[in-house]
């Protein structure tokens, strides 16, 4: 059976004019996060005199470079409506995989097109789970986790990889001349990754859909959109995307330890929904990701830097992730 | 006719099948010794050595004794009580003749253990105890002293005042808040010394790297560290530049727990300048000794067997790198300070 062909803009100016509506709506949100954001960095700049060194800012943008990116694929999982559990897991894994080859002597490039490779095949693997067998995201998901960690275990006895060759570990430690800042290269990568994950969503047809899918699954289908499909790219991009923060942070440390990433998925599924993507699906954006990100691992810093006490910081963070989504709620509602 | 054939096959191989167990049984009970040796998680490195350890040993035992001594490596994958019991129950229901275990958690495990002494099987436990169980004898330190230890090696290398960072697993893990305990009470007789600040990196290597560099933006004249655990040296050169550029000045001194390869690079490279580990080769290597010999031999051990902690410096970090790269840890190490 031949689908109706989906709509483009152009056919359909009544639902353009509400995507326009939808997009400025997001706009709004980004500012009140921008705002949440600003007001962190200017009372850690008032309150210690080494938040605002170059030193410490490119030190926090490495550290959340690979969760922010996890984060995007996360981000488009959740705003088709799905989860993806398996995240944590795959970063290890892909870092893992990657880890192995080096130290076989096998070259860089294609070291890291395995261990992406790798990933993209879970995250397809997920996909076909859900579109085809209707498993809940949640579970397909929670065994993915399961399993690809128990490959992460079993693949290396437990034991961290090391002797990384240092052509591997420059892209994870290396600083590029940016103006008069010298910027890590994750960081880089983020923002690349960021821009392109912004240009899927917002630019192309399967962007639509995504939204179209996780807003009314069944009002999609109706409209035409292959719902499975878009689920299964949708993963698919998530399994890849969590592999590129894997081997940015298994390069950026010179080790991949199957311990590695544990419990990250959480902190990456936080970042995406303190960064106004709802859970329901169909709705947020990558900059909302990339900021809930940022949030974190700012925040994260700043306990250390004003000596907060290690015991306490928990819950520290999760008052701030409660709050965060509150005040976006709040404006929400006031609007 | 078709049915009565039936039966009569059915009941031969039951026979049979009983038979081969009940030989295999009477077998195993005359030549062969089958330990459990199970540690907290799966997932931890240093339990692989422990591991290494068991295996050498049952292998020397099967040699020079009349017993095949045969180990079974198993336990949870990740560190939890709950799991670890279940693992203890499948052992007993599977019928070894001994278990050693290094507990979860105190109290969670008693249940089991005694389970399993009931059932005749004698347990030990090793690294991680279980104090009110029906265990005959704990091998293992006391990581309060271990704590006390590295306050020592500390204040002998940084002298006796200082600012002092410590960084930690996950908070509340017991064996870390002994270490520290130990390390503060260790440094308390010296006004000078101040620990100005604890980070805690949840067992993740990441996060370790993390707070430690910027421990050191938000205490650049620190004066030492103690990592209560390896956590960030599991990560490569480079990944910590501001403590290492600290850390090879000499001005900032730090010691560590543990004592595995990675962590004697750091000091042949003059970054750590002391190591208190653990025996792990003799987690499994000694607790299969006293094992067969409290099987065999009916010998009787203390309470708490001590097994020694392994105190690493400049000068005798080279015999420990000859004893992992040989795998060979029966030989004592040199004195850490010779002149003593």
């Amino acid at each position: 059976m031949e689908p109706d062909k989906p709509f483009s803009p152009e056919e359909d100016p009544a639902r353009f004019q509400k995507e326009g509506a939808l997009t400025r709506f997001a706009r709004n949100q980004l500012a009140t996060l921008a705002l949440i954001l600003l007001a962190m960095v200017v009372v850690l700049s008032l309150s210690t005199r080494t938040f605002l060194t170059a030193t410490n800012i490119f030190n926090v943008l490495r550290a959340f470079s690979w969760i922010a990116i996890a984060s995007f694929g996360q981000s488009i999982v959740i705003i088709s409506g799905g989860i993806d559990l398996s995240a944590g897991s795959n970063m290890a894994f892909s870092g893992i995989i990657t880890a192995m080859l080096l130290v076989e002597g096998v070259n860089v490039p294609l070291s890291i097109g395995a261990g992406l490779g790798i990933t993209l095949l879970i995250g397809f693997a997920n996909g076909l789970m859900i579109s085809k067998t209707k498993l809940p995201p949640f579970i397909a998901t929670l065994g993915m986790m399961s399993i690809v960690r128990g490959f992460c275990y079993g693949m290396t006895q437990g034991w961290p990889v090391r002797g990384l060759p240092r052509s591997f570990i420059a892209l994870g430690q290396t600083d590029l001349s940016f103006f008069i800042w010298r910027v890590p290269v994750p960081a880089i990568i983020m923002v690349c990754f960021a821009v392109l994950v912004y240009i899927l969503l917002d630019k192309t047809k399967l962007g639509y859909h995504t939204y179209a899918v996780g807003g009314n699954e069944y009002a999609a289908s109706l409209a035409g959109i292959f719902t499975g499909k878009v689920k299964n790219i949708a993963f698919t991009l998530s399994g890849f995307l969590a592999g590129v923060g894997g081997i940015l942070m298994t390069a950026r440390l010179g080790v991949a330890a199957p311990t590695a990433a544990s419990g990250y998925e959480l902190d990456i599924i936080a970042a995406a929904v303190i960064g106004g993507i709802s859970l329901t699906g169909g709705e947020g954006n990558v900059w909302g990701a990339l900021i809930g990100a940022a949030i974190m691992q700012i925040l994260r810093n700043a306990l250390v830097l004003l000596g907060f006490p290690a015991y306490w910081q928990p819950a520290a963070i999760g008052a701030v992730i409660i709050g965060a989504v509150m005040i976006d709620m709040y404006r929400k509602k006031s609007i | 006719m078709h049915k009565t054939l039936r039966i009569t096959v059915f009941l031969t191989a039951v026979v049979f099948l009983l038979g081969v167990l009940l030989a295999g049984g009477v077998f195993a009970q005359e030549q062969t010794l089958t330990f459990a040796w199970i540690p907290k998680a799966l997932d931890n490195p240093v339990f692989e050595l422990g591991r290494d350890g068991a295996f050498v040993k049952a292998q020397e035992l099967t040699e020079t004794t009349d017993y095949t001594v045969e180990i079974i490596y198993i336990g949870s994958v990740a560190s939890d009580a709950a799991e670890q019991s279940r693992v203890v129950e499948d052992v007993i229901a599977r019928g070894v003749d001994g278990i050693g275990i290094s507990c979860n958690d105190p109290d969670a495990l008693i249940d089991v253990i005694n389970k399993a002494v009931e059932a005749g099987i004698p347990v030990m436990t090793w690294d991680s105890d279980a104090p009110d169980s029906e265990r005959f004898t704990y091998l293992g330190v006391s990581n309060y002293d271990g704590g006390v230890a590295a306050a020592e090696l500390l204040v002998r290398f940084m002298g006796e005042e200082g600012d002092v960072a410590l960084l930690t697993g996950v908070p509340g893990a017991f064996n870390l808040e002994e270490r520290i305990r130990g390390f503060r009470d260790g440094v308390a007789d010296y006004p000078g010394i101040e620990i100005v600040t604890t980070v805690a990196c949840y067992d993740d290597i990441a996060t370790g790297v993390q707070v430690v560099e910027e421990t050191m933006l938000a205490y650049p004249d620190l004066d030492g560290w103690f990592f209560v655990g390896l956590w960030p040296l599991f990560a490569d050169r480079g990944s910590m530049p501001l403590w290492e550029e600290a850390a090879a000045s000499g001005d900032m001194k730090v010691v560590a727990f543990d004592t595995l390869p990675v962590q004697l690079e750091y000091m042949k490279d003059g970054l750590l300048v002391g190591l208190v580990g653990q025996k792990y080769w003799g987690w499994g290597y000694d607790t299969i000794q006293m094992l067969f010999d409290y099987i065999v031999h009916d010998a009787a051990f203390p309470d708490w067997t001590d097994s020694g902690m392994d105190i690493v410096t400049m000068y005798n970090v080279d015999a420990m790198i000859e004893a992992w790269e040989t795998s060979d840890f029966t030989k004592p190490l040199p004195p850490p300070f010779p002149e003593d």
